[in-house]
């Protein structure tokens, strides 16, 4: 490997882990859940905070950053970058990761900019693709093997292999690009871009939430679930070529659309269905986000500068998403939980066992639900296993049949934020048919 | 244009897999009305403590579940509500034949002595029944 296509590399390894941070901390969610006693809304500002600093220093870098050395901008953000995901590393207070997480997104804007010109279009397009699709699933497989904190410990030698790449690179000439005020031909495109982002939040952050919180997977076998989606949207970038430009683009959000949908009807806690949903969530990123990408990134608006937009708006899509998609179900889960209580309740009473375990085990019921969190599924091993489920095929039955109705409680209580990250799909399938012209030439 | 409109059609295929599985009324709860008799499973014992339940929560203006689930907190209404309908059970139970009279009697009177949680977890033995 030459020289330069080492550092190459370097600067793809973290960009990817930039556009990774947006998502691969949601694994590791329910235990940051867990180990600061927070709501769903506290824990979402872990993801909210890192998009929300993105899009802000990318947005405002639109009108600064040609002014400055790519390689300058580009060592800044890794320098700041790596000092941050130390910081976060070592929190002790959910505050504290949350600031932490900001500058880290500040950091990431600035090395996302800086990027561009440092590698190609292409390598940071793909780098990005493969981190923003891989994030979850790599912090599924960290939080389980260690704990929350070596997503971040895992980050830090990457950002330091950036840094020598920002010391050894060599600006490229044409990276100084001066003032071009045309970026009003990509505003379409990244508006597409920002609603097609929102819509992922849906497949991401809520779906992670539903198999791990609610359907009691573990991180890891949460990570294999949604895995499903960044390898559809990988097998969907070969379809995406060879169809003609809109068909790509607004077929591509109506599918991430459909696909929503199909999550928000899940009928139970059926993990063959949401894998379904999930590949054509996929399929439909990997079709529209190329050609959204073309459209967004525009050469003769600047390179660095459209870029800069882009990363600021894809960023922006995830915080709105996620601004109205966090309070909605937090504010969905707690009667979802009265009415998986009840439900319980009547599955028990009506259970083929004995009166003497069956109406001890549904009071036990209520300091169960007491006990658990919002949208988790209470411990019922112990109020069972007191009376011997552990031997007794009938008991054990019971039990099953009544998590099998918390879980479709709960799982229920997702579904108006599944249906508001399909509209996120649909108004962006919706905006590439207006604008279809200036999408594709 | 092929692959698309069959990912499409994919998609509608699953929703309405969906639908066929129920997604309609997914998490719905239809909570029996106490107040309408039915039919009830299990041994006497069992029979009698979830009519007596029934009969409960319909004095008491609630379901069964929501009854069982406040079970962890008394109060006097509540407590003659379940005395009360545990009663009128093993009325029934007697009418029915399933209780032969010379129980009945004793039952009644442990219903109104014995404390409340043993009575609902059907914690009775003979030796409650015919006293110390």
């Amino acid at each position: 490997m030459s020289a330069r296509s080492l550092l190459v590399a370097l600067v793809a390894a973290i960009v990817a882990i930039a556009f990774a941070d947006s998502s691969i901390v949601v694994l590791g969610l329910p235990q940051l859940y867990t180990r600061f006693e927070t709501s769903i809304t506290g824990v979402s500002w872990v993801v909210t905070s890192y998009n929300a600093a993105v899009a802000v220093t990318a947005l405002a870098l639109v009108f600064l950053v040609h002014r400055f050395r790519p390689r300058f901008v580009f060592g800044a953000g890794v320098l700041l970058f790596l000092a941050a995901t130390i910081a976060c590393a070592v929190a002790q207070s959910l505050w504290f990761l949350i600031a932490a997480r900001s500058v880290q997104g500040a950091g990431a804007g600035l090395l996302l900019a800086g990027a561009l010109p440092l590698a190609s279009a292409r390598v940071w397009t793909l780098a990005g693709t493969f981190g923003a699709a891989l994030g979850p699933a790599l912090g599924g497989v960290l939080t389980q093997l260690f704990d929350w904190r070596a997503i971040f410990v895992a980050q830090a030698p990457v950002a330091a292999a950036g840094l020598y790449a920002a010391f050894r690179s060599e600006d490229e000439t044409t990276a100084r690009e001066g003032w071009r005020p045309s970026l009003a031909r990509t505003l379409p495109a990244n508006a597409c871009i920002g609603l097609v982002f929102g819509a992922l939040v849906g497949a991401l952050f809520l779906a992670v939430l539903l198999v791990i919180v609610a359907w009691q997977y573990s991180p890891i076998g949460g990570a294999l679930i949604v895995s499903v989606l960044p390898a559809a949207a990988l097998a969907a970038r070969t379809l995406a070529s060879r169809l003609p430009g809109l068909a790509a683009i607004s077929g591509g959000a109506a599918l991430l659309g459909a696909g929503l949908v199909a999550l928000a009807l899940l009928p139970s806690a059926s993990v063959v269905i949401a894998m379904c949903a999930l590949a054509l969530c996929g399929a439909g990123l990997g079709l529209a986000v190329p050609g959204l990408s073309n459209a967004a990134l525009d050469p003769g608006a600047g390179l660095t500068r459209s870029g800069t937009l882009t990363i600021g708006i894809r960023h922006l899509g995830l915080v709105a998403a996620i601004a109205s998609i966090a309070p909605l179900l937090a504010s969905d889960l707690p009667p979802a939980g009265d009415r998986a209580q009840l439900k319980a309740t009547q599955v028990l009473l009506d259970a083929p066992i004995g009166i003497t375990d069956k109406v001890p085990i549904a009071v036990d019921l209520r300091g169960a639900f007491d006990k658990a969190k919002d949208g988790e599924i209470p411990d019922l091993a112990e109020p069972f296993d007191a009376r011997g489920a552990r031997s007794d095929a009938k008991l054990a039955a019971a039990r099953d049949d009544l998590v099998a109705a918390i879980e479709e409680s709960i799982t229920r209580a997702f579904r108006p934020d599944f249906f508001l990250a399909a509209g996120f799909g649909a108004a962006a399938a919706l905006l590439a048919a207006l604008v279809r012209r200036r999408l594709v030439t | 244009m092929r692959v698309l409109a069959a990912l499409f059609l994919a998609a509608a295929v699953l929703v309405g897999v969906e639908f066929a599985k129920g997604a309609a009324h997914t998490g719905d709860v239809h909570l029996a009305d106490p107040c309408q008799a039915r039919p009830f499973q299990g041994d006497v014992l069992q029979r009698v403590v979830l009519a007596g339940l029934d009969h409960a929560a319909c004095r008491l203006h609630t379901s069964r579940e929501e009854l069982v689930l406040s079970l962890g907190t008394t109060s006097k209404r509540k407590e003659a509500a379940l005395r009360a309908g545990l009663l009128r059970a093993v009325d029934e139970a007697e009418r029915r034949g399933e209780i032969p009279g010379l129980l009945a009697g004793p039952i009644r009177e442990l219903i109104r002595t014995a404390p409340i949680n043993k009575l609902i977890s059907g914690g009775i033995s003979l030796a409650d029944l015919f006293g110390p």
